[in-house]
């Protein structure tokens, strides 16, 4: 297989009369984990969008695994190897933690089954398990997801991102909001997961990915300013100019 | 407070209480038509339920389905001359067919849109039926559709006998709510209730939310096929106004006076609206202004509704 | 198909603007009643048929007509400003469906209170005395009142217009649509705007329903029908246009007219095909935004 795994060849987005971003072109490659970093407004998270699906481009083709999958619907992003979390915190609320694991691994085998129960598929309930303690919330699995900590709703957000055992792993801000010994946790489990997949990472926060990523994308409006390793970001003069010399310090 | 585990204990066997229930309902109502008539409206306001409630589209027009059922039953008795059984069966796929028909339009549209499609597509069925008068009656109703005796084996049932006519009734109740159980506890189950609680999150699951919405609507018409036809048998005749607004306005307000989302919320709305219904239209011929004022109050101060809130009540 | 002149077709089309007019005035005030306050009202067409029974009301007591046409969608805009202020405001933020289930509910109160008050027949509504007739407009001779509802509404959309657009009241408006806490932070009363909003919506219905009065007389039932054409209008055009709502409501009347001309039993199901194309090939309608919809 190549060990390019996804590219965006120079897409962009407007939204109305806003450029949001312009002409970017990036490969990703397989099994390295890969942060997009900039300031507020970047188009970071624009760019995540349009990587996970959630809208189309404006301009520009997303090629996923030699398969060009500009405006693939989101439904079919599991199906075809990709996976993404949510900046907001985003589970199923009412319904137990288990079953939402349950529920994102059904949707690989049993879609519109009405008449045997669920409990016909005995291995999901398994996997779930599997799953739950992966991300360490075993002794979380029958209370209503709603009801849980903010850093364990996000973990089990990647349990769930998990189910469909992607090949890609899109993750977007997977530590905004989280106290500092969550923080620790996700940025320990996000580690474990890059050791056996390709991962994919939006942050705010430079100084929480530049030890842990392979590779490093800078946006900065709307345009790729720089692009990496973390040891070339951090001595490329540009990225201090706009970056580091306004927020970090 | 009741206690937790017992009532899990009641939700895992519904279907047995609710049976349980219906057998003895009869005994404890004055008139058995109108038992008979809050099955009916029940069924119909649980197929309605499981759309609105169940997935939060909000349907006005499920008077077509519901019409469309009893005109099928009726026509199918009458026109191709087969046998009741056969009505029965024709209505629950003529239901599932008039959804299929309206949400391939109506799906396309979310919220008030879709309240409002499905009223247009609705009522544009209700001016086909006062058209085609050779086949429907127009407005005059299809008459004649007469059941006397059902004939089992080994036994002759009559169905102009009231109470006889109640079972009759209960027994297809009962298969539907048996059915509708099944399917809430199935993995299909599982995607509606995801649908239900977070849209984009089933979407990244993999879900076509799209096709959830729609086959649950089509089930939905198969419940309210089966209602239409339980109607035109118990009445004789399918009036016209089975497929207009006001039909549809009813099983809102049902369902919504009962408690949307919940199991048993669409019969006891259906209950207690018809047996109000049946009370003021003792004293005023303008009942109409109770059902609306009624709808007012419950979105105002119930809008969980009835059972809804007795349930909230014991924390559910 | 004899006898269908290309005279006879313009008359026709005439008669299908002057329908038009009319579902136009209805779907601009649901068009501005969701636009401005995302509020789908199924009352609309109970409104509509108050609008024609004010008028019977107030003929009844002698006003004239001319003046009719001012009082009644007053004093059904003042019913509408009483529902907002009363029942309706409380349910901002509850979900859109709540203020379209209470709206549902209102219609069968004022239906059944006007069966209560005018009886359950309808009443026969004449033609003012100085727009009977017909009026030659060069290609043939046209109903005079037909021409006068078609002028009204020209008038109304005009004045609307000039409201929206060139009035400090207008431009609150348009404001609080787009975006209500702006508003709220420049310190403008936003409840008052809806309330006139209101007011303004329910005030369309009832001119709508006073002017078709004379067309097909007053009808407790003459609401409930018109309600689903509105919906086709209001969705065909672009829930929240204004200009959809014209352009829509001229369409479907026009639709309406043509349809009875050819085949009269399907001129009511025309207009239904119609709305199902339009949500085929563009499901946010002519002037909606695609948002709106998902």
């Amino acid at each position: 297989m190549s060990d390019i795994i996804l590219s965006a060849q120079s897409v962009g987005r407007t939204f109305g009369a806003f450029r949001a971003l312009s002409g970017i072109s990036v490969d990703f490659q397989r099994g390295k984990l890969t942060s997009i970093i900039g300031p507020n407004g970047a188009g970071k998270s624009t760019f995540f969008n349009l990587l996970s699906g959630a809208f189309p481009p404006s301009e520009g083709r997303i090629v996923f695994e030699g398969r060009d999958i500009t405006g693939t619907p989101q439904h079919k992003f599991a199906a075809l190897g990709i996976a993404k979390s949510f900046q907001i915190t985003n589970v199923f609320p009412q319904l137990p933690v288990h079953e939402n694991v349950r529920v994102a691994l059904q949707a690989l085998v049993s879609r519109y089954q009405i008449w045997q129960p669920r409990s016909s598929l005995p291995e999901l309930a398994d996997k779930a398990d599997a799953l739950l303690a992966t991300v360490g919330l075993t002794d979380r699995r029958l209370r209503a997801a709603g009801t849980m900590a903010h850093g364990e709703q996000r973990a089990l957000e990647i349990a769930m991102a998990l189910a469909a055992n992607p090949r890609l792993l899109l993750l977007d801000e997977p530590t905004a909001g989280m106290s500092p010994e969550e923080t620790k946790a996700m940025m320990d489990l996000i580690v474990k997961l890059a050791s056996e997949r390709t991962v994919v990472l939006v942050e705010h926060k430079m100084k929480l990915v530049m030890g842990i990523s392979d590779r490093l994308l800078v946006l900065h409006h709307g345009e790729l300013l720089a692009e990496g390793t973390p040891d070339d970001i951090r001595h490329n003069d540009t990225v201090k100019r706009v970056y580091l010399g306004q927020r970090e310090h | 407070m009741l206690n937790p585990l017992l009532v899990a204990r009641c939700k895992q066997h519904r279907v047995v209480l609710a049976i349980a229930f219906l057998i003895i309902f009869p005994l404890l109502m004055p008139f058995k038509a109108i038992a008979v008539n809050i099955l009916i409206y029940g069924l119909f306001a649980l197929g309605f339920n499981m759309l609105f409630g169940t997935l939060g589209l909000l349907s006005f027009g499920h008077a077509a389905l519901f019409g469309g059922g009893a005109y099928a039953c009726g026509l199918v008795m009458l026109k191709l001359g087969l046998p009741w059984y056969v009505g029965i069966l024709g209505s629950v796929l003529a239901g599932m067919l008039i959804a299929a028909t309206i949400g391939a339009f109506a799906i396309r549209t979310r919220g008030i849109y879709f309240a409002m499609v499905t009223l247009a597509l609705a009522q544009c069925l209700y001016f086909l039926a006062d058209q085609a008068t050779d086949l429907t009656g127009g407005e005059n109703g299809l008459r004649g559709v007469d059941l006397k005796t059902i004939q089992l084996p080994g036994m002759t049932l009559n169905f102009v006998d009231p109470l006889t006519r109640y079972y009759v009734v209960a027994f297809f109740v009962a298969v539907a709510l048996f059915v509708l159980s099944r399917i809430l506890a199935s993995p299909f189950g599982a995607v509606l209730e995801a649908v239900r609680e977070n849209e984009a999150r089933a979407r990244a699951c993999g879900y076509h939310v799209r096709m959830v919405r729609y086959l649950a609507f089509i089930l939905s018409g198969g419940f309210c096929g089966l209602a239409g036809a339980l109607q035109a048998l118990h009445l004789s005749i399918v009036p016209l106004e089975t497929l207009a607004i006001s039909n549809s306005g009813l099983v809102v307000m049902m369902s919504l006076l009962g408690g949307m989302g919940t199991f048993f919320g669409p019969f006891v709305g259906a209950g207690i609206f018809l047996l109000l219904e049946n009370l003021v239209s003792l004293w005023t011929v303008h009942w109409q202004i109770f059902v609306g004022a009624a709808f007012v109050a419950c979105v105002l101060f119930f809008p969980r509704g009835i059972w809804g809130t007795i349930l909230m009540g014991r924390g559910r | 198909m004899d006898g269908i002149t290309p005279d006879l077709l313009a008359l026709q089309l005439f008669t299908g603007l002057a329908l038009g007019a009319i579902y136009v005035l209805l779907a601009l005030g649901m068009s501005l009643l969701f636009g401005m306050l995302t509020v789908v009202n199924f009352a609309h067409g109970a409104f509509y048929m108050l609008g024609a029974y004010a008028g019977v009301l107030l003929l009844s007591i002698g006003v004239n007509f001319w003046f009719c046409l001012l009082l009644a969608p007053l004093l059904v805009g003042s019913l509408g400003l009483l529902c907002e202020r009363f029942l309706i405001r409380h349910l901002y933020g509850r979900g859109i469906d709540y203020p379209l289930l209470l709206t549902f509910g209102l219609s069968y109160i004022m239906v059944e209170m006007v069966r209560i008050l005018f009886g359950t027949q309808g009443l026969p509504f004449d033609t003012p005395d100085a727009l009977q007739g017909a009026s030659d407009i060069m290609i043939g001779y046209f109903p005079t009142y037909r021409l006068f509802v078609i002028g009204v509404a020209i008038v109304v959309v005009v004045a609307l217009w000039l409201f929206l657009e060139r009035t400090p009241y207008g431009l609150i408006i348009r404001a609080g649509a787009r975006d209500p806490q702006i508003v709220r932070i420049l310190g403008i009363d936003v409840a008052r705007v809806w309330l006139v909003v209101f007011g303004i919506g329910t005030g369309l219905a009832a001119l709508a329903g006073l002017l078709a009065a004379p067309l097909q007389g007053a009808s407790p039932e003459m609401g409930s029908s018109i309600l689903a054409e509105a919906f086709v209008v209001t969705v065909v055009g672009g829930m929240g246009s204004l200009v959809g709502a014209v352009v829509a409501g001229l369409l479907v009347g026009v639709v309406v007219a043509m349809t009875s001309l050819v085949a009269p039993e399907f001129a009511q199901v025309a207009i239904f095909a119609l709305m199902a194309i339009v949500l085929l090939i563009r499901p946010q309608g002519f002037f909606g935004r695609a948002g709106l919809m998902s």
